[in-house]
């Protein structure tokens, strides 16, 4: 990075079936507790970038950039970003870029969405503009059921078996116990997700990650400094339809971001301490875990079987409690993986991995379409 | 410090029935007819399913009962996403499909949307079993790499083959990847008791447990037209034989590479001593146990059909795949 | 010269529903199935209509004939199941198939006798030089009101011909030789607009409604053609069910032998407008050069259209799939679902 970008901190709403609060109600939430746990004021704040997917579908909203800029007194420069479940990544990444080229030198990061006010047949038709309408929609397919065609390739290639896969769910529900943000606090046997309902086959209703409101907000600057910093921030693009993949079981934004913020940070995979990852679906985080490169194909299993992936094993993954656990408001995710990171890295997460210097925040839209990847670093 | 502007408080109505347009997109007119227009450009080629899943909540307008989509590959490399007919033989990875022109689903403004959807006219070219179809069962001694290969051929079957879980009274490992399910010694004697277990021994790691497969598991893998697995020791194996009938279960003994049995032991206590899973102590008893083992191949012979050698995976595996497939056995 | 069918083909779907079935539902003894001498019939799938069902009969002659779409100068789609009331089956063909823009296409409604119909118009733009060839097909997913008696019969199929002048390239499989139709008006049975099931009227449909139409234009054309019932080789009849064929065949003076190859109803049942263009399918696989066939439709309301026809070379199986779609038999429950429309 051309600049060192630092990450002041930040807040979040609760994440869950959000009854009482609209969108600009979760939004204003965010924004007032980051304020407040940063200690600057309001206006510091040279620029908005809010990641949103579906502002417009569920809450008749587009134009959130300016929304979020009317919070504040003096209603800084802002804009809205959006790739799908990427938004919240996209919105930080964005933001790095504003700041490295010098058109702001704070910049108040937002990531929020609002799904539980529509019928949910509205939120499923909605999810299916992360995927390619012309190629994707018209047969029928669901968003979980595009995931659902990688999973049925990926058990046909690995033979991977039911019971072991319940131990993904399982293992983020663990982790959010102690998160007071997450929409699940409780541990989820994993008999219990190999009997929940079937959504896509082979998918299962606790495979997937849940609908869910909820907004986060992060502040950074090149201007005031922090204990931790952003030592990468990359995007990569592959092609939108599954069906235009050249691999149904490996996901090539993944492992052209990783690579290049490796590059940019001059890091090897495994100094990484603990990892942020998309875990929108219980097969997508094998395969994500495979793309980073942690595990050979097919092998990823193997992290969750021997427990390596709790906040105390040997490769920490999600932590918070993930997708899965802490709930998936769209646009809200990416940011709030940042914030996560930036709680570890500064000792003051509720699920502490022990001497977390630098983090992973993975965030994907789409089906691997888009994958925005950063790291993060506690120069303390 | 907050930001500036009043919280207002919520006065929308929470009804569900809040305004916003549930229909898809392709309910416009316009994308209809331009939709109708590329299928006319499509030529109806065959193909072959490189995946499938099933919708089990259908989107607004295609109905209420789940359906099968699959990512087809036809014949001249092009690749399409479209559902598959009701009719037809079963889905499966590599089966071959043909395309067919049929109602999609109906519009609310009274439109019809036709679309391709594809037949299955030939499932994939591994095994069709019968209902009252067989057990495949591997047995070795410790160490010869039957988790290995049970686990490739659970991969290369994974759509038409599963693996029995074990019922046992030993407490789950961390290393284990096979599907065991412990209960306790009481419940384990009552399912042996009331015949749900069918086939049943002691067996030793540390300590002595009991293990057993339990037949309303094997019969649910042949409801679904799956080859149920079973990787075993001797006494499960006789136990399998009595309970099913020694022509249902296609045994296969895995022996290590080597041509003397002083060979083979020494192969065995090699891979368990680079495996270093067990203490000393263990790997001499499991090497004792071995030697029983490939001295059961000569006195046991009826209980094999085929004894193979273990020496590379990938032939030991492909060997095993040829005698599963119909010209190997009906 | 008259014209000749140049390529034909048919599709039914590969679902059953057996008239025991149906009669064990309403705790009937399976005397009236028995008495209508239908063992099974044919049911669509949801996913299925006359437009669909038309599609691949249509598809599958011109592919078996080697027909190029852009030939066909028009289509005629009969039915009494057509998708919609006003828009086209036979327009949204045009695209389906690919047939050339500029091409006449329209529906037909006369019962069960639509099919033939628009075998007789393309015939006639044939012969009179206005088409070089043209399509035409009977299609039909019929209902039946769930109890009555036409639930045992009513099913789902569709036959279509392509017809032209035959040349070198296209010898032909049959010449129509002749064709007329007679017409009255006759209340047997019929279909209200915006109604769901027809209503047909017991026994009359019987002997002022079939048995006259049939017979009086069977007679006619064999007049005309001064042949006798001895002369013709291969007989279908329209089949609302197997008694009715039987006994008309009987009073012409045809034998058991002469009706067999195009006597389909009792595994198929009567598919309304494809119900004797299906059994004339059946014929023109196996007849031989040189044979004669008599085809009499009958359409309530009503009227019958008669064809002579002669086989222009040795008859060929159609090019189905070898071990085919595997024919399910359905439950009552089952076949009740198939029979709503997707929602």
């Amino acid at each position: 990075m051309r600049e060192t970008v630092y990450v002041l901190g930040g807040g979040q709403t609760r994440f869950g079936e959000l009854w009482e609060a609209s969108l600009a109600d979760l939004i204003r939430e965010a924004v007032d507790r980051a304020i407040e746990n940063t200690e600057i004021l309001p206006t510091d704040i040279d620029a908005v970038v809010i990641g949103n997917m579906l502002g417009g579908e569920t809450a008749g909203q587009a134009h959130l950039g300016t929304l979020v800029s009317g919070c504040l007194p003096h209603h800084p420069p802002a804009l809205r970003v959006e790739a799908a479940c990427a938004s919240g990544g996209l919105a930080v990444h964005t933001a790095c870029a504003l700041l490295e080229s010098d058109k702001a030198e704070t910049i108040l990061v937002v990531g929020a969405e609002k799904l539980t006010d529509v019928p949910g047949e509205t939120v499923t038709s909605a999810l299916m503009h992360a995927a390619d309408a012309e190629k994707d929609s018209p047969s029928g397919l669901t968003f979980p059921g595009i995931f659902a065609l990688t999973a049925t390739a990926y058990m046909h290639a690995y033979g991977i078996s039911r019971e072991n896969l319940s131990l993904v769910s399982a293992c983020s529900h663990r982790a959010a116990v102690s998160n007071p943000f997450a929409q699940f606090r409780r541990e989820l046997p994993p008999e219990a997700v190999s009997k929940s309902p079937l959504v896509a086959d082979p998918l299962r209703l606790l495979d997937c990650s849940p609908i869910s409101d909820g907004a986060a907000a992060i502040i950074l600057s090149t201007k005031r400094e922090s204990p931790v910093r952003i030592a990468a921030s990359q995007l990569a693009s592959e092609r939108l339809s599954l069906s235009d993949r050249p691999s149904l079981t490996s996901f090539g934004s993944t492992r052209s971001a990783f690579d290049r913020a490796l590059a940019e940070a001059s890091w090897q995979r495994n100094d990484i301490d603990c990892i942020e990852l998309h875990d929108c679906f219980s097969t997508a985080t094998l395969i994500h875990l495979e793309d980073l490169g942690y595990c050979e194909e097919g092998e990823a299993i193997r992290l969750y079987c021997q427990k390596d992936t709790d906040s105390n094993g040997s490769l920490p993954v999600n932590p918070s409690g993930g997708l899965k656990a802490c709930g998936h408001p769209i646009g809200a995710t990416g940011v709030k993986q940042i914030l996560d990171c930036y709680k570890q890295l500064t000792g003051q997460a509720p699920n502490q991995v022990r001497n977390a210097i630098r983090a992973l925040a993975h965030n994907v839209g789409g089906v691997g379409a888009t994958c925005v990847v950063h790291l993060l670093e506690s120069i303390a | 410090m907050r930001c500036s502007s009043p919280r207002v408080h919520r006065v929308t109505s929470r009804s569900p029935t809040l305004t916003l347009n549930p229909r898809p997109f392709v309910d416009h007119i316009p994308a209809l007819h331009r939709r109708t227009k590329e299928l006319e450009k499509e030529r109806l080629l065959p193909g072959k399913i490189l995946s499938f899943t099933t919708i089990r909540h259908p989107p607004n307008g295609f109905g209420q009962e789940p359906y099968t989509v699959a990512l087809i590959e036809r014949i001249d490399g092009s690749r399409v996403l479209a559902q598959l007919t009701r009719e037809g033989k079963p889905h499966a990875i590599g089966a071959e499909v043909i395309p067919h022109l049929r109602r999609i689903r109906s519009m609310q403004n009274g439109l019809h949307v036709n679309d391709l959807k594809y037949e299955v006219v030939k499932t994939a070219d591994i095994p069709l079993f019968t209902v009252h179809a067989y057990v495949l069962a591997l047995t070795g001694p410790c160490g010869v790499g039957k988790t290995t290969i049970t686990r490739s051929l659970l991969s290369l079957f994974s759509s038409v083959a599963a693996q029995v879980p074990v019922y046992t009274t030993r407490k789950s490992k961390r290393t284990d990847i096979d599907p065991y399910i412990t209960v306790t010694e009481e419940k384990f004697e009552t399912m042996v008791k009331h015949g749900e277990i069918i086939a049943h021994t002691v067996l030793r790691d540390r300590d002595d447990y009991r293990a057993g497969y339990r037949k309303e598991d094997i019969q649910a893998i042949w409801k679904q037209a799956k080859l149920p697995i079973v990787t075993t020791d001797l006494r499960l194996l006789e136990g399998l034989s009595k309970a099913l009938g020694r022509e249902t279960i296609l045994s296969c003994g895995l022996l290590p590479p080597g041509t003397s049995r002083r060979r083979m032991l020494s192969t065995l206590l090699h891979r368990l001593r680079s495996r270093g899973q067990h203490t000393e102590k263990q790997i001499e008893a499991q090497l004792k146990v071995a030697e029983a083992d490939l001295q059961a191949y000569s006195d046991h012979k009826h209980l094999f059909d085929h004894l193979l050698v273990n020496d590379q995976l990938e032939t030991c595996v492909e060997s095993i795949k040829e005698l599963v497939t119909p010209n190997g056995r009906v | 010269m008259p014209a000749s069918i140049l390529a034909f083909g048919r599709y039914i779907p590969p679902r059953r529903i057996e008239t025991k079935t149906i009669a064990a539902h309403w705790k009937r003894g399976s005397e009236q199935a028995e008495g209508l001498g239908i063992i099974e019939k044919s049911v669509a799938s949801p996913d299925e209509d006359a437009f669909t069902l038309a599609w691949e009969a249509a598809l599958l002659a011109l592919e078996t004939g080697k027909i190029d779409p852009k030939n066909i100068g028009a289509v005629f789609v009969g039915s009494e199941s057509h998708p919609y009331a006003v828009k086209p089956t036979s327009a949204m063909l045009v695209t389906a198939l690919k047939l050339e823009n500029f091409c006449l296409a329209a529906d037909l409604e006369f019962a069960c006798k639509a099919g033939t119909e628009a075998l007789q118009i393309v015939k006639a733009m044939v012969e009179s030089r206005q088409i070089r060839a043209g399509l035409a097909i009977g299609t039909d997913t019929a209902q039946a009101k769930p109890g009555d008696a036409l639930e045992y019969s009513a099913a789902a199929g569709a036959a279509a011909f392509v017809v032209g002048m035959h040349t070198i390239k296209h010898p032909g499989i049959c010449t129509i030789d002749r064709t007329l139709s007679y017409t009255t008006d006759t209340p047997d049975f019929w279909r209200g607009t915006g109604e769901k099931y027809p209503t047909h009227a017991g026994r009359f449909t019987g002997e002022p409604a079939y048995f006259h139409h049939v017979e009086t234009a069977a007679r006619r054309i064999l007049e005309e053609a001064k042949l006798k019932p001895s002369d013709i080789d291969h007989v279908v009849l329209h089949m609302p069910n197997a008694k009715f064929p039987k006994q008309a065949a009987k009073k012409l003076g045809f034998s058991d032998k002469q009706m067999s190859l195009g006597f389909i109803v009792p595994t198929i049942g009567n598919t309304y407008s494809a119900c004797s263009p299906i059994g004339l399918t059946f014929v023109l696989e196996k007849a031989k050069k040189g044979e004669r066939i008599l085809l009499v439709s009958y359409g309530s309301g009503a009227g019958s259209d008669a064809f002579l026809l002669t086989m222009q070379q040795d008859g060929v199986p159609l090019s189905l799939d070898e071990d085919g779609t595997e024919i399910k038999h359905l439950s009552y429950a089952e076949y009740l679902q198939s029979t709503k429309v997707l929602a």
